[in-house]
């Protein structure tokens, strides 16, 4: 039930192919820009605000090279989703990494964010999946690669 | 000087000292009372004590009685026998002297703080058991002056008063725990009940059903020997005998079942236009805005106006309800002696007099019962009805109805009256006219006066104490970056239900809910990636000590929560500890023992 629903958000993620960034901060705008079309989102800057300041605080990295920008916040009507790959490693503080969520969720669904990060942080912790996942030319490509694990 | 040897003999003890230790060590193992033995022994106590002191009541009203009129005997046949204007005049003096007593007790015991309530009721139910000693004696010399000058009201209210007040004071001065304490202020009601109307059954009942709403043994078993034991002695001061002793009748026709059956529908449905008559009059008194003797004083003049053409209404009607039925009354006197009885009642009662209305209703209900057995026995006469039998079985339904207790009116018309033959008839009407009534009132006598009073009560509670009073300092936290892993062991390791979130200057951020967390909490793959602050609630509700208890209360209603976060205030947000709603519970329960024990427990 949690991973159909899991897989639920990523098919309808926002999918951004060998996104062009150098530095966290370029990968995190180019992903909210790609997720600020979406009439979940109400406020684009709050939503921004809180992703850095979240990243600010502890940013959330798996091993193999995942990083999971997100926040909780208002600004957001439901759970939005932004998935990136990126060929070269694009430095999130130390950490390289090649695949990239950024995940949006409202402060009333601590329980739906949880099930969401939980089953990414399943699923990639190995680096095999993930170098599967950056070959992924779109999003049905991606998720096949998702349900193949 | 004494030999080791002699010294040894001398730390010993002798064989018959030893032996009779042992036995004191086995009977004191065997017979220990606990609380529950106990109870019955101090409710026997009660029992005998609150029928002595009902008595001395009835003494003293007999005498103020005789100082204001200068006759013996009942109330109705001195007021038979009085000149025109001292049936104006007796009702009226006495009820300002009521009044005054009222009035001036009443500034007396404001100047004092008080922490024990006035009313056995209240005592009992949401109070800690202790009755005030000074407003019960106002109370008391108030009741006084409105029976012994023929005000038209019930004397069982006093006497339940004082019994109550007797039991209290045993429990105060044994200091014994409140609910011990509310249980035999119980059981000083009932001896109370069952001394002035010689039925011991229903005065244990009229407490277990109306007061306590409960006939459960635990609570039952002190509240029937309270009140065996009062009537016992009463009998013992006045003798034995049902106070309207009833030869047995029966039905003459099958037939006549069809009437019998549905006049507990008839009075059920007549119950609440007795309730709203006594509240409008009430209601009438509280807009007047004058002081409390000349309210009273209102009510003496009219009970003596009427007096002077119909001295029966005086009194709390017991002398009415036995002419009633030992004589042949014609339909028409009966009715307009129920309107002259009901405006009398209506209006004393009205006025704030200390006294009861169960007597007047019971007569009430008499009179209703006797002139619709006169109906049937009018519109069919072959059934050959007896109103009296009507009247009896009409006496308990609409006491069934008005009381919405309707075993104790069962048993209170069967101890009244010792007719075994109209139970059954009286079972079946009480029921129906409790339901017949409850089709159009949710509200009865005595439940009323109680829920206003409770309400009253639980206000005071609240505002007596502040959110201060029941802080538990240092609450569990975490900071807002604490990891999944470091949340997910506080849960383990505490039993709450949620953590809150404080920041370097412990300003509140927020509480993490262990409802959010627990089907996570074997996730280790969340350890690195989730913290307090992703998953936390930032507007979870929150006090300051500047807000009631009330606030309090009403925000505790809006959130499942146990415990609740206090800030300093509601601007800056540090967190200074929790209040939990278990404490505020007990304390809303008067218990303040328990509450102590929990707070120190938190400690």
């Amino acid at each position: 039930m949690i991973e159909s629903k899991a897989v639920d958000y990523l098919r309808k993620a926002e999918f951004i192919k060998n996104i062009e960034a150098v530095s966290d901060i370029q990968a995190i705008d180019a992903m909210l820009a790609a997720l600020g079309r979406r009439s979940e989102v109400t406020d684009a800057a709050e939503l921004r605000r809180a992703v850095i300041e979240r990243q600010k605080m502890d940013p959330p990295l798996l091993p193999g090279g995942t990083a999971i920008p997100h926040a909780r916040t208002d600004s957001v009507r439901s759970v939005v989703m932004a998935i990136a790959t990126s060929p070269s490693p694009i430095m999130f503080g130390e950490i390289p990494v090649r695949l990239m969520f950024l995940i949006g969720v409202p402060n009333a669904a601590a329980g739906e964010y949880l099930q969401i990060t939980s089953f990414l942080a399943r699923n990639l912790r190995g680096g095999h999946l993930v170098d599967r996942l950056v070959n992924a030319e779109n999003i049905q490509d991606f998720v096949a690669a998702f349900a193949g694990s | 000087m004494a030999t080791t040897e002699e010294v040894k003999k001398r730390k010993r003890l002798s064989p018959v000292l030893r032996r009779l230790l042992i036995l004191k060590l086995w009977l004191v193992e065997r017979f220990r009372l606990k609380e529950r033995q106990a109870t019955l022994i101090w409710a026997t106590f009660i029992g005998f004590c609150g029928a002595i002191v009902s008595e001395g009541f009835r003494k003293a009203s007999e005498v103020l009685h005789y100082l204001g009129t200068g006759t013996t005997g009942g109330l109705i046949e001195g007021f038979r026998h009085l000149p025109l204007w001292q049936r104006l005049a007796v009702p009226t003096v006495g009820s300002l002297l009521a009044g005054l007593t009222l009035w001036i007790g009443n500034r007396l015991i404001a100047s004092v703080r008080q922490k024990s309530t006035t009313d056995y009721m209240e005592a009992i139910v949401v109070g800690n058991g202790l009755i005030s000693i000074r407003a019960s004696v106002v109370k008391v010399v108030s009741a006084l002056f409105s029976i012994s000058s023929g005000a038209s009201i019930g004397s069982e209210g006093p006497l339940v008063q004082l019994s109550s007040l007797f039991a209290s004071l045993v429990g105060r001065f044994r200091n014994l725990p409140v609910p011990q304490r509310r249980h035999l202020v119980a059981c000083g009601a009932a001896a109370g009940i069952a001394s002035a109307y010689n039925a011991p059954i229903a005065g244990a009942f009229f407490v277990a059903e109306i007061v306590l709403g409960t006939v459960v043994v635990e609570s039952l078993g002190p509240l029937i020997l309270a009140s065996v034991i009062a009537t016992f002695t009463t009998r013992a001061m006045h003798g034995e005998g049902a106070l309207y002793r009833s030869p047995d009748l029966d039905l003459h026709s099958r037939w006549e079942l069809i009437p019998m059956l549905l006049i507990g529908l008839v009075l059920g449905f007549l119950a609440p236009v007795y309730m709203r008559l006594l509240r409008s009059v009430e209601l009438l008194f509280t807009k007047l805005e004058i002081p409390v003797p000349f309210k009273l004083g209102i009510g003496g003049v009219v009970v003596g106006t009427i007096a002077i053409f119909y001295p029966e209404v005086c009194g709390n009607g017991k002398g009415l309800l036995e002419s009633l039925f030992h004589q042949n009354w014609f339909w028409d006197e009966i009715l307009l002696l129920l309107v002259v009885k009901l405006a009398a009642t209506a209006v004393t009662f009205g006025s704030g007099a200390v006294g009861g209305v169960f007597t007047p209703t019971l007569f009430t209900g008499a009179a209703l019962g006797t002139l619709y057995g006169q109906a049937v026995l009018y519109f069919a006469p072959d059934l050959r009805a007896d109103p009296n039998m009507y009247g009896l079985v009409g006496m308990g339904a609409f006491l069934a109805a008005t009381t919405g207790a309707p075993l104790m009116a069962i048993l209170m018309v069967f101890e009244l009256t010792l007719s075994y033959s109209i139970v059954p008839f009286l079972m079946v009407a009480c029921v129906l006219a409790y339901y017949g009534n409850s089709i159009f009132e949710k509200r009865f006598l005595y439940g009323e006066s109680l829920e206003r009073k409770g309400a009253a009560f639980f206000n005071q509670q609240l505002a007596e104490i502040s959110i201060l009073d029941l802080i538990r300092r240092d609450p569990l936290t975490l900071p807002k970056n604490a990891t999944f892993a470091e949340i997910a062991q506080t849960f383990v390791q505490h039993r709450f239900q949620h953590v809150y979130v404080v920041d370097k200057e412990k300003r509140l951020l927020g509480a993490v809910s262990l409802h959010d967390v627990k089907s996570f909490l074997d996730r280790p793959e969340l350890q690195t990636v989730v913290i307090a602050a992703d998953i936390m609630n930032e507007n979870f509700p929150r006090v300051s000590p500047l807000q009631g208890l009330g606030e309090a209360l009403r925000t505790f209603s809006g959130v499942q929560a146990e415990r609740l976060p206090v800030v300093d205030n509601l601007t800056s947000q540090r967190l200074i500890g929790s209040i939990s709603k278990t404490d505020l519970i007990i304390h809303l329960a008067g218990d303040q023992g328990a509450l102590k024990t929990a707070l120190s427990g938190a400690s």
